[in-house]
Formats: C-alpha cells, sequence, structure tokens
C-alpha cells in the first residue's frame, strides 16, 4: 500500500491489488490509494468470452458444472487467468504501474510456477498463446521487478531467501529483498546512548545479526524499513510512504 | 484450564504469525507427555523443514523426529515425534497403490497438478489425513495448515471433491466410451442423448481454448480420479468430524508483532462454519511480560514502549470480544528456530 502511494505521489500511475484475497477497501479509500478487485468468476468469464468471441457461450459454459468443477479443482488455473487479465491490464495502458500485494510464499511459487505448468499441460490451443504472452512479458526487462518482503528475523529471512532461489529458477530475475520493521532504525534505539532494556537489546542484536546474513543468502539489492511507532495500521502506511520517499535506499 | 485430548488439533493463521513454530511446540509438548503424534504440515512454505531438521527430500513420508535433542532441555518423553512434509505426488502414489490404479495415475496431467507447487496440495492434504486417521497409527495429529485464504480452501476442499465427483464427467466418459468405477447411474436414452449433444458441444470449446491433446489427456486424468473416488469421498469424513467437538481443537494463531486484528477477525468469521466452540486465539510473540518491567524516562523511549503496549493490549480486547478462550505465549529471545519451539513448548506445560 504504501508503495502504491509512493509512486502515486511521485507523479507515476499506479494501482494496488491485493490479488485473490479481499482488499482493506476502508484503508484504501481513506489514504486515497488507488486500488481494483479481481472477481474470479467475473474475470473468467470475460477471458472465456474474448477467447471464444462470444460473450454468450462464455457464459454458459462457465455455468456448467463441468467448468466450475474444474476450476475448483485446479485452483492454479484460475490464479493463471487473474494474472493474465493483470497483464492483458498493462498491455492496455503502457503508463500503469501495478502493485501487487501477492500471496504468502509457497502459494506465491503456486501462483508464478502456474504458467510454467500449464504451459506443459496444454501443448496448443488458445491458452498456451497467452500463456507464451504471459512469458513474454514477465520476462521483459523493465516489466517485472518482485519485492520480497520479510520481519527481519533469521527464520522468515531465511524463507524469503529460499524463495528468491526458487523465483530465480523459474529465471525470474528481477528480485529485491526488503526486512520491514527493524527496531535499530527507531531514533530511540539508534541513540547509541540510551541504555535499552534487556529484552530489547536482545531483541535488536538478534535483529542486526540476522539482517547481516541477508548478503550472505542473497545476491539481491536489499532494503530496511524501520519499526514505526503508530499505532493505527493507515498511519503506519502514512510513515512507510514518507520513508520510502524520504531515507529509504538499495543496498 | 485443561484441554481435552483430541484426534486432532489445527493451527491455522495468517502469513507470518508463527503457526508452524507454535503447531512445533505443541507437538513436542504433548509427545512429552506421552502421546504419540504426528505433525503434518500442508503450507507450502514448508517452514517445518527449517525447525525440524528435514530437507526436500523428506517429503511426502513420515519421518520419526528425534527427540533427545529437546530431552536435554525439557526432560524425559514419554511418547513419540513423527513429522509430514505434504506431497501431492506421494499421497496420490499412496491412493493408487491402494485401488490398484498406479499406471491410471501415471498421466502428465496429473504429473504436473501433483508437483510441489502444482495448486492440488490443499485437496490432497485432505485425503492425506483422513488417511492418516483411518489407519489410527497415532494418538494425535496436528496440522499446520497454510496461511489466510488458502485455508479456507483446505476447508472447502470437501465441497470441492463433492462437486467434482458428482455426475458432472460421467456424462463426458459416457459420451467418450471411456470406462470408470462401479456405481454410476445409466442414463435415459432421450435425455442421454440431450446430454450427449451438450457434452460434445462442451468438448469442442474445450478444445478450442485448451488445444485438443490436452483434452484427451485431461478425460484420461479424470477418470484415473474417479477410479479413486472412494479414496477422495473418504476425506468428507474428516471435514464433517472437524465439526465435532470430542474430535478436533482449533487454535487461531495471531501475533501482536505486526497488524493482524483484521485478517485474524476475518479468518475466524470465514472460518467459523467449520469450528465449533472448542477454538482457541494463540497470540504469538506477546511483550507484555517484558514491557511490565521496562521503566522510561527518556521520551523516545516511551513512544517506542507505548507503541509497543498500544498494539498489543488492541489485539488483546479484539481477542475478549471474539474467542472464548486466549492462550499468550511469550516472544522468544533466541535466534534459533529449536529455541523457539523448546520455550514455547514449555509455555504449553504452563498455560495447559
Amino acid at each position: 500500500m504504501a508503495l502504491t502511494k509512493t509512486l502515486k505521489e511521485q507523479g507515476i500511475k499506479a494501482e494496488y491489488n491485493s490479488f485473490d484475497v479481499s482488499p482493506r477497501f476502508e484503508t484504501l479509500t481513506a489514504l486515497g490509494i488507488p486500488h481494483f478487485e479481481l472477481f474470479l468468476e467475473q474475470s473468467m468469464k470475460e477471458y472465456m468470452g474474448r477467447k471464444l468471441k462470444s460473450e454468450m457461450v462464455a457464459g454458459w459454459i462457465m455455468k456448467t458444472p463441468f467448468f466450475s468443477s474444474l476450476f475448483n479443482m485446479l485452483p492454479a488455473l484460475s490464479q493463471m487467468i487473474l494474472l493474465g487479465h493483470i497483464i492483458d491490464k498493462l498491455n492496455a495502458d503502457p503508463s500503469l504501474h501495478i502493485v501487487i500485494d501477492a500471496p504468502a510464499s509457497g502459494h506465491c511459487l503456486t501462483l508464478f510456477q502456474s504458467t510454467h505448468n500449464f504451459k506443459d499441460m496444454f501443448k496448443d490451443g488458445l491458452l498456451v498463446e497467452d500463456i507464451n504472452k504471459m512469458h513474454a512479458f514477465l520476462h521483459t526487462p523493465g516489466n517485472l521487478e518482485i519485492w520480497i518482503t520479510t520481519l527481519p528475523s533469521r527464520m522468515a529471512i531465511q524463507e524469503g531467501a529460499e524463495l528468491g532461489e526458487k523465483l530465480s529458477s523459474m529465471n525470474i530475475d528481477n528480485i529485491k529483498f526488503l526486512a520491514n520493521g527493524n527496531l535499530s532504525q527507531v531514533p530511540y534505539i539508534k541513540n547509541k546512548d540510551a541504555e535499552l532494556p534487556e529484552f530489547l537489546r536482545q531483541k535488536v542484536t538478534m535483529e542486526d545479526e540476522a539482517l547481516s546474513d541477508i548478503s550472505d543468502l542473497t545476491d539481491s539489492k536489499i532494503g530496511v524499513l524501520p519499526y514505526f511507532t503508530d499505532i493505527k495500521f493507515e498511519n503506519i502506511v502514512n510513515s512507510a510512504n514518507k520513508y520510502l520517499q524520504g531515507d529509504f535506499k538499495w543496498s | 484450564m485443561e484441554l481435552n485430548n483430541k484426534k486432532i488439533e489445527i493451527f491455522c493463521g495468517t502469513g507470518g504469525v508463527g503457526k508452524t513454530t507454535l503447531a512445533t511446540s505443541r507437538a513436542i509438548h504433548l509427545a512429552k507427555i506421552g502421546r504419540k503424534v504426528l505433525l503434518i504440515t500442508i503450507d507450502p512454505a514448508k517452514r517445518l523443514k527449517q525447525i525440524l531438521n528435514l530437507s526436500d527430500d523428506d517429503s511426502g513420508e513420515v519421518q520419526e523426529v528425534p527427540c533427545d535433542v529437546f530431552e536435554k532441555e525439557l526432560g524425559e518423553f514419554k511418547g513419540s515425534l513423527h513429522a509430514l512434509l505434504m506431497s501431492p505426488s506421494h499421497t496420490l502414489k499412496r491412493m493408487g497403490e491402494k485401488s490398484n490404479s498406479i499406471k491410471d495415475l501415471d498421466n502428465p496431467i496429473l504429473k504436473i497438478l501433483t508437483r510441489p507447487h502444482g495448486g492440488m496440495n490443499e485437496i490432497m492434504a485432505t485425503i492425506e489425513v483422513q488417511s492418516r486417521i483411518s489407519e489410527g497409527e497415532f494418538d494425535v495429529i496436528i496440522l499446520d495448515t497454510p496461511p489466510g485464504k488458502h485455508f479456507m480452501d483446505f476447508l472447502n476442499a470437501s465441497q470441492k471433491i463433492n462437486q467434482f465427483f458428482d455426475k458432472t464427467f460421467v456424462e463426458i466418459f459416457k459420451y467418450l466410451g471411456k470406462s470408470i468405477a462401479s456405481g454410476i447411474e445409466k442414463e435415459k436414452s432421450i435425455f442421454g442423448k440431450l446430454v450427449s449433444s451438450g457434452v460434445k458441444k462442451l468438448l469442442s470449446y474445450l478444445e478450442k481454448v485448451t488445444g485438443a491433446e490436452f483434452v484427451d489427456v485431461f478425460v484420461d486424468a479424470v477418470a484415473a480420479l474417479y477410479k479413486n473416488r472412494e479414496s477422495f469421498l473418504a476425506a468428507l469424513t474428516f471435514q464433517e468430524k472437524l465439526r465435532q467437538q470430542n474430535f478436533s481443537n482449533w487454535f487461531l494463531v495471531t501475533s501482536v508483532e505486526q497488524h493482524k486484528i483484521g485478517e485474524a477477525k476475518e479468518l475466524k468469521d470465514e472460518a467459523i462454519e467449520f469450528m465449533h466452540s472448542d477454538n482457541f486465539l494463540a497470540i504469538n510473540k506477546c511483550l507484555a511480560p517484558y514491557i511490565d518491567n521496562w521503566e522510561e524516562s527518556n521520551p523516545d523511549g516511551q513512544i517506542l514502549r507505548n507503541s509497543m503496549l498500544e498494539r498489543e493490549n488492541e489485539l488483546k480486547s479484539f481477542a475478549k470480544t471474539n474467542f472464548k478462550t486466549i492462550l499468550e505465549f511469550p516472544e522468544v529471545l533466541g535466534p534459533s528456530p529449536l529455541e523457539h519451539v523448546i520455550m514455547l513448548a514449555k509455555n504449553w506445560e504452563k498455560t495447559l
């Protein structure tokens, strides 16, 4: 959300999408973050309608138990069609940037793996043409950037690094690593004179050690966002937005 | 408070809240007090392998977890601990062995769909769990489920299976002259003809979109699944049982570290249809035990202290109004996964 707001405030046309989960509409609206939601059934109907050149036929097909149970049993197929929808939207408006709030690591891999899997499955037919277009789009330099976002803890960082490795093995290269909620950058802790309570000292040490390990685990660029002391979620997004436009840098 | 003995314990929640760590610590605790425990992770992220030092090669087969490493800290173990990293392809293979249909299941589409990230994880997981319950080898099975919406996919798997195995594909098989399992009613002749013409049209559209070769292999794949419909339909029993209070405990895990109140509430509201009243909100990474002893005069320090405390209090007040029982687990200040699960296992001893 913060990144979409940052892009918007920098004059870039950007929209937020929470992919296959319901977005936080109230927060998005309150913060003035442009967003869109994809409805699976509608997306599928539109897609099939375009492929078969008939909305009516597509409507009939989608209502058959055969197709609905097919999509139920193959959730990755639905995800791939949603991804295709997003790419169509980008192709229709080259000035648009879409920030996808992607599923958690295992399911994120399922999403990116879906294009490979279904390409292996459909040898020919209209879907393969689209999958090839999706591949071409995702692998065109400048079209896709992935931010692996993790908490600054050893286990989370290791899981993030594994995700990065697996994405790289699918030839997805433009990957960055963002550690979120780092205590060392909170003003009170930055001030080295402050005498920290023992638990906080231990927490900060653990985070620092985990962060120093990232460069051993990945060749990706690394960024760190501080722990923001705001209480309300909206305020945290605003603080992250300000930070992204200010002190933030990739190393 | 004491938790009743149940066959199944389910740990669910959004991503990054510590479901796997907490589920593992619970499994360790139950093994220590004498149960024969199987811990299954359905989450394709498989953080469990990090925690228990397993490798991807261990996926799909039940692994015995040596408890000596925990005994040093927790004392003697009276039971045992086993772990299973869910692997859809292994589950499919086991099904095939049972139904003598290995050859039919050796289908290119099924192979792709049951890859580690092929997308059939949640559905195959329900079959695997039911199969383990039927075998009755373990006293308790602990499930570490996928995050957020994918947990609902797991809970909804039975509905999807049900829909899949209705007459939808039977008409297609009949039209194509495919042989499948028994128990399918014969269509009446006039209705049969009408169905056949609809099927023909449907298949022609499918061919157009997916290619002819796919349709052939796909129909074979579905026919192979139909031959295993008993295994699939047995999984419905598991999902029905989840609703029974004497069968399962539910732990919705959340963390004070992140702004997860909304997500936790949403998940509870969606899962409530499957849950019964023995459900618990497990609040992980609580800082209050530490913050309570933190006296601060520095204004910046006070801001940080208040921020941590208020976020935690906000979560706890949500918890009080939405859950009957709340379990609190303090943040573990140790870097290794092993330290985390051991400390949390000690906490289970104190809590329950």
